[in-house]
């Protein structure tokens, strides 16, 4: 479909709603394309390629919201669809009044996917991990695609944008004979083949590697007491992200916070009741920034229309904002900061992140560490859970290492990091200057929607004060 | 059988087409109301092809004659390109014989914004009724056909409906959720599911905290099928073969003898079943567990082929892939109640999810209770544990191993039903089970 087709039926749709009795309603056109291979222990399990288009309708008729989608571009089908949608007895929805957005986003590509050899770079990739004894099992993929939207409203917005995206996934399990050690990467974003360079790849998985034998063959198992009474704890960016995605980041969605993914996502430890709440130590500031360019979470129009901007949910330790839609800004009497998202035109737009990170400080990791004293540092993480209100956590050190002395010692076997969640930021004693994002996919909703998000920020250390 | 056809004129070795249409329809329900209703309506196809060991998928969005024709050409551009997959042995060939065809619940096939919203509000004023002070959940219902043909003699057409409800019920700052999901919408149950699951989630008097240390555990339907589907996942021969836990297990004693595990394909009524697999063969109900022994792994005809066995109705073109867990234990109490009686010290656990591993290899894992998890003591509920006094936080985590996690499942519950998690994709046919001496970490 061209790009004149797709704004035709999109506005079509806009405007059978707004007849059809509709006070707001928004169309969602999006065609999406790409490819991807995966080897698993070498083998090349073959090549799958997409190309899909749909629309999305979301209307506002007598307060009630009414979302549909389809890949069915006969206006016909679109009418009746929107027909379909009879008055339930249920909750009022309201938007919040936001400004009419005129808008085209395209994002370049350094390195053109579309000449990229990725299956031909994978394999040489595969076979350079294929040397390495150590690494007992790996599984590695590649996939690029090209995503065309356009949004129109009744506002009166129009939003054309073009995303270009490159993601790399591996698996890899390291042993030595006695003893194995698992971890999964992911590397990409928005934009070309440059975020998914091979060398930049294959280099950082051969280093994991390397530090997971290092673990397994030099680590040391602490005991249960001496893992109690770890008390002074530096995590690297990598820990800081996930802590920061799943104990402020989540907590942090409006739809969490007034349980509309009660049965789904879940909850959060904030409420109505709590707002402003002091989470962590002074140091503390945490920001969700979609607008970071060629990020995995990057957009600048959001779902609904809206131009994002850098969210600050945690300021000095408080809590600051809350990630919301425009049904939640209305709720709340606000403006919305943009922070709809939908995995693909098929599902509902929801509250999510973006790219969520902790506010670099001025330390450096030396300075962390010797600050410490005594203690451990977490490089990486494999296991992680949260409970449902997101206020007691668990990170398992993949790589991490004794504190001694004021200066980093032998790698620990057994290092977990489990908290409350107001215990581990009011832990946060400095901050680090360097700055680090992770990738990742985030589910939530039902069905359940996985979108792109980065999390990270800087390396800080936590004085649990045992 | 058109596009097979037409792929096997241009030169591929086998094609497998399919054509399928599906309406879903979401419904959500937060704060005791129903929320919004999202439809889904879409059709297409996919294309699967080989040649010379060089394999390829894609989807043909559109189905008319020139799109086709133009999938078909990328498709032999693209194999002209890959490297042969050499452990690949081809589509499974029939003509095959296939259970009948069961007709699809009318109610369920042709719904409207009315009948959901009915389903919906029973279940909410039922749970109200019976103490819940918020109610929250999902209704959907699905109505889908399918039709596949493959060039080794498979056409075959299936229609389908199922119905799915998920309430999650707040009572006094405790919470409990159960799922019930039924191909026939009489069977559904919405009243009965707000009701039940609000007395779940009052069902202890007080709150009270324990220590981190060791447990019995019972874990009802939902958690148990989570945990224990975890077996059919990694029994697919793919995740065997990447180092997954249970690769140089196949006839080893992993389990108690009394726990048998099945992967079910074939049950007319399994939500996730249906008559044949992604190549077309039959699917059938493959016993993965029995007599403490791992007995077989789950194949599609290809990675069958490369290990001398037979397909378990488990294709996954490319990689075979698990239908539902079925789970059962010759070591039955005949309540709930009766297996909580038996227990000096333990904990019963209503729900779970973020289930995440360490290490596929080894099967370390760890898993966190959600919803209303009780303390039972000297056999009898004493508390719901709260460790964390925010909204519903239970505040307990529970670090287990497959292995010992399977071997320490020695008893059940006479309560089995199907149900399913928002944690995962799959369905669970289980009873309630009673794991022994398990770790258990708190806030």
């Amino acid at each position: 479909m061209s790009s004149e087709e797709r704004e035709s039926i999109a506005e079509y749709a806009v405007s059978f709603a707004e007849r059809a009795g509709a006070d707001y309603a928004d169309a969602f056109v999006e065609r999406s394309r790409g490819r991807s291979y995966a080897l698993e222990q070498g083998k090349l399990n073959g090549s799958n390629y997409y190309d899909k288009e749909g629309i999305r309708v979301r209307f506002v008729k007598e307060k009630r919201l009414y979302v549909f989608s389809t890949n069915r571009f006969e206006k016909a089908a679109i009418a009746h669809m929107i027909s379909m949608c009879k008055r339930f007895d249920g909750a009022d929805t309201v938007l919040s009044g936001e400004r009419a957005v005129n808008a085209k986003c395209r994002v370049g590509e350094r390195r053109k996917l579309a000449d990229s050899d990725i299956l031909k770079d994978l394999m040489s990739m595969d076979k350079v991990l294929s040397k390495v004894k150590y690494i007992k099992f790996r599984s590695v993929y590649a996939g690029v695609g090209k995503s065309d939207t356009f949004f129109v409203n009744t506002d009166g917005s129009r939003i054309e944008s073009t995303m270009p995206s490159a993601q790399s996934f591996a698996s890899i399990i390291v042993e030595n004979g006695k003893e194995t050690r698992q971890r999964f990467l992911q590397f990409g974003g928005v934009g070309g083949y440059e975020l998914i360079d091979p060398k930049i790849v294959e280099g950082k998985i051969l280093g994991e590697a390397k530090a997971l034998l290092n673990v397994i063959e030099k680590g040391v198992r602490l005991s249960a007491y001496e893992l109690k009474n770890v008390s002074n704890v530096v995590i690297a960016p990598e820990i800081t992200g996930i802590a920061v995605h799943e104990s402020v980041g989540h907590p942090g969605e409006a739809d969490r916070v007034f349980l509309r993914e009660a049965a789904q996502a879940g909850t959060s430890y904030l409420t109505k009741d709590n707002m402003g709440l002091e989470i962590g130590s002074p140091a503390v500031t945490i920001i969700d920034d979609p607008t970071i360019p060629n990020s995995n979470g990057f957009y600048l129009y959001d779902d609904e229309g809206v131009k994002t901007r850098p969210r600050i949910l945690v300021k000095d330790g408080i809590q600051n904002e809350l990630l919301m839609n425009r049904s939640y800004a209305h709720f709340l009497g606000m403006k919305s900061n943009a922070a709809a998202r939908s995995d693909y035109y098929s599902n509902e737009p929801l509250v999510r992140m973006a790219n969520s990170y902790l506010k670099p400080g001025t330390a450096s990791l030396e300075e962390l560490i010797s600050e410490a004293g005594s203690g451990a540092y977490i490089k990486s993480f494999m296991e992680w859970n949260i409970d449902d209100t997101r206020s007691f956590s668990r990170y398992q050190g993949s790589e991490a290492y004794l504190i001694k002395n004021h200066r980093m010692g032998k790698p620990i076997k057994n290092y977990q990091l489990e908290s409350k969640t107001i215990d581990f930021w009011h832990a946060v004693k400095l901050v680090g200057r360097d700055f680090e994002l992770s990738l990742g996919n985030c589910g939530k909703g039902e069905p359940m929607q996985g979108v792109p998000v980065t999390m990270g920020g800087a390396s800080a250390l936590l004085s649990f004060g045992k | 059988m058109y596009i097979v056809k037409q792929a096997m004129l241009k030169g591929c070795d086998e094609a497998v087409a399919s054509v399928f249409s599906y309406r879903i329809s979401y419904l959500k329900i937060a704060n005791s109301k129903v929320d919004s209703i999202v439809t889904k309506d879409e059709r297409g196809g996919s294309l699967f092809v080989s040649q010379g060991k060089r394999v390829f998928s894609t989807n043909i969005d559109t189905l008319s004659g020139p799109n086709v024709a133009a999938a078909i050409r990328n498709a032999k551009r693209n194999l002209a390109h890959l490297e042969p997959k050499d452990d690949y042995y081809g589509i499974a060939s029939g003509p095959f014989k296939y259970r009948k065809q069961e007709a699809c619940d009318s109610r369920i096939r042709d719904y409207d914004n009315d009948t959901i919203s009915d389903i919906a509000q029973a279940a909410i004023n039922e749970a109200a009724a019976n103490g819940a002070d918020n109610v929250a959940g999902t209704l959907i219902l699905s109505r889908s056909s399918e039709t596949i043909a493959t060039s080794k003699g498979v056409h075959q057409a299936e229609d389908s409906a199922h119905a799915r409800l998920s309430i999650r019920a707040f009572v006094n700052g405790l919470s409990a959720q159960k799922i019930a999901a039924s191909k026939r919408l009489k069977d559904l149950g919405p009243a009965a599911l707000g009701r039940t699951t609000a007395e779940l989630a009052s069902m202890a008097d007080s709150n009270g905290k324990v220590t981190s240390g060791t447990y019995d555990i019972i874990y009802m339907q939902q958690p148990a099928g989570l945990l224990f589907s975890m077996v059919n996942e990694m029994a697919c021969v793919g995740n065997v073969e990447t180092g997954g836990f249970l690769m140089g297990k196949l006839g080893k004693t992993i389990a108690d003898k009394k726990l048998e595990i099945y992967d079910d394909g074939a049950s007319s009524k399994i939500i996730s079943a249906s008559r044949f697999d992604a190549e077309g063969c039959p699917t059938r109900k493959t016993q993965l567990i029995g007599d403490g022994r791992l007995l077989t792994y789950l194949h599609n005809n290809s990675t069958a082929a490369k290990y001398k066995t037979k397909s378990t109705g488990n294709a996954g073109l490319v990689m075979p892939s698990p239908n539902a867990l079925v789970l059962e234990h010759k070591n039955t109490s005949k309540s709930i109640d009766r297996l909580i009686s038996g227990i000096d010290k333990g904990i019963l656990v209503t729900n779970t999810w973020y289930t995440r591993f360490s290490n596929y290899r080894s099967g370390d894992f760890s898993t966190v209770p959600r919803d209303i998890a009780v303390y039972i003591e000297k056999g009898r509920p004493k508390f719901a544990i709260r460790q964390v006094d925010v909204g519903s936080a239970t505040g307990i985590r529970i670090s287990e191993n497959v292995f010992r996690m399977l071997k320490s499942t020695v008893r059940s519950a006479n309560d089995t039903i199907q149900t399913a998690s928002w944690d995962s994709d799959g369905y669970f046919v289980t009873p309630s089970v009673l794991v022994t001496g398990v770790k258990v970490t708190t806030a």
